[in-house]
């Protein structure tokens, strides 16, 4: 005779985590497809400055004191962060001199979009060293890349503008594997829930007439989220796709990270080894994150004052983090 | 540690003073409106014809010139379009790095085995045939003005074009399209 043993359902943290990420999504959504122009606002007011402290938590905590085998691997990804960075603000703050033609700007532009490709591709092709396998594939998929950037620069733009929220969400992978593994398939059961609720919106929006850009503040919205790209999609719909997967990224890093991964506590600092171990530098990282604490604030000041040109500061300072993530979410691998 | 923080505030500053210089508006500006006049075309088929000649009458092209400085102020909106040369250099250089890393990768990698390096030859050329006959023209008789253009046969493309000379004449009230329309070689025999 057979036995059949059932197994009393029994509600663990990966179910309440799984209900909890859909339901927020869920109510997410609804909200920024009611109010798209308007949760962008309040969303980059609340989040934008201290998601970027976050971030920067996060890399203190995983960035070792000495770098060891990883020397070159840190320097090639370090070092371009500050080039890039530099190079791209310098792009930004002086294209509008008198100096530089549009056509001139636009190559600057593509030049520097592959100097970011290759580099990621190199970051790639040295983790594979790292790990005795063969990574070169990484420059053939960056080559290949970077003609996308010069081909159709615009796409390739709107492109990046989409996927970055995506990083998070990646990190968060890797993180779960690596200290909440029982979380793993409630995680991927979340993520494959997103296209559900994208393909929700757009079935509600894309018969919605375009969203208002009577002021420079509402054109730059709609701008950011390719609506003069795309001319022929609602730019309700791109402007409510934006602001929904933006938001997912701020609720990743700001909640969900540190949920996953103690270290990324704000307030353990003991658990970053710049400012714990004997060899690190206590000063310089305190100094730091004092240092950003402040920018945070000044940039809700900011905000206050003047939301438009606060909002444009802080969309070309804040390219140093999106780069930031790419030598630590490579190193995970 | 004084000169360090007169540097970051220097910086500081600097970075709000270049703030308030604009970015170049990197949108093309397309006028709702389009420069457009009524006219009458007439076409004409030429047997001493040799190239194919749109002429516009000099008064009703001064009347669009008009329409055009009225909707933009006369400005050029060519080089908005298309792709440059120096983006086809850069994107064949980088398009050509691709499949030379791609291929030493794969090469390197010894994974070919030789059924798999079959199918995949079979399935580039495969690829490049599809890319050769999707890319084919029309006919040449659609893809010149000739007075071929207007045969019964040639009304399937439903379209049609070819290289033409645009002209400028005081003497015509319209614009008039000369298409060539030689005569046929006779063949031997035909007399």
């Amino acid at each position: 005779m057979q036995n059949i043993r059932v197994r009393p359902f029994q509600l663990t943290s990966a179910h309440v985590f799984l209900i909890a990420f859909v339901s927020v999504c869920a109510v997410g959504a609804v909200l920024i497809g009611s109010f798209p122009l308007q949760l962008s606002i309040v969303t980059i007011f609340l989040f934008a400055g201290p998601h970027n402290l976050m971030e920067f938590r996060y890399f203190a905590a995983r960035m070792p004191v000495r770098w060891g085998r990883s020397r070159l691997f840190y320097s090639v990804g370090i070092g371009g962060v500050v080039v890039l960075t530099a190079v791209y603000l310098t792009l930004y703050f002086a294209s509008g001199n008198w100096l530089w033609s549009l056509a001139s700007w636009q190559v600057y532009a593509a030049v520097w979009n592959t100097a970011l490709i290759v580099w990621v591709g190199s970051l790639f092709y040295l983790r594979g060293k790292q790990r005795r396998r063969d990574w070169s594939l990484a420059f053939a998929a960056a080559f290949f890349l970077a003609w996308l950037a010069w081909i159709v620069p615009q796409y390739w733009s709107l492109a990046l503008v989409y996927l970055h929220p995506f990083v998070a969400m990646w990190f968060l992978e890797r993180q779960i594997r690596r200290t909440r593994p029982e979380w793993l398939r409630a995680y991927r059961l979340c993520l494959l829930s997103i296209p559900v609720f994208l393909v929700f919106l757009w079935a509600l929006l894309a018969g919605q007439p375009n969203l208002p850009q009577d002021t420079n503040l509402f054109w730059r919205i709609n701008q950011h989220s390719g609506a003069e790209i795309l001319p022929s999609i609602s730019s309700h719909l791109l402007v409510a796709t934006h602001v929904f997967l933006e938001s997912i990224h701020y609720f990743v890093w700001l909640l969900l990270i540190p949920l996953v991964d103690r270290r990324a506590i704000p307030w353990r600092l003991k658990e970053v080894p710049m400012f714990a171990n004997a060899n690190g530098i206590p000063k310089a990282f305190a100094a730091f994150l004092v240092f950003s604490v402040v920018v945070s604030v000044a940039l809700w000041f900011g905000f206050a004052v003047d939301y438009t040109t606060t909002r444009d500061i802080y969309f070309a300072f804040a390219i140093g983090h999106v780069l930031a993530e790419f030598p630590f979410l490579v190193k995970m691998l | 540690m004084k000169i360090l923080i007169t540097f970051i505030a220097l910086m500081m500053f600097a970075g709000s003073a270049v703030a308030d210089i604009p970015r170049p508006d990197t949108t093309p500006k397309k006028s709702a409106k389009t420069a457009s006049i009524d006219t009458h075309l007439d076409i004409r088929l030429r047997r001493d014809a040799k190239e194919a000649k749109l002429i516009l009458s000099k008064a009703q092209l001064n009347q669009l010139r008009a329409e055009i400085d009225a909707i933009d102020g006369g400005a050029s909106d060519t080089a908005s379009a298309g792709v440059t040369g120096i983006q086809t250099i850069a994107g064949g250089v980088l398009l050509s790095l691709a499949m030379v890393f791609a291929g030493v990768w794969f090469a390197r990698s010894g994974r070919v085995s030789k059924p798999v390096a079959t199918g995949l030859i079979v399935l580039a050329g495969g690829a490049l045939a599809t890319m050769v006959y999707a890319n084919a023209g029309p006919p040449p008789e659609a893809r010149s003005i000739t007075g071929k253009m207007f045969v019964q046969g040639m009304h399937y493309y439903k379209f049609g074009g070819g290289a033409i000379k645009l002209e400028v004449s005081a003497e015509e009230d319209n614009p008039v399209l000369i298409v060539p329309d030689p005569e046929e070689p006779k063949k031997p025999g035909e007399e």
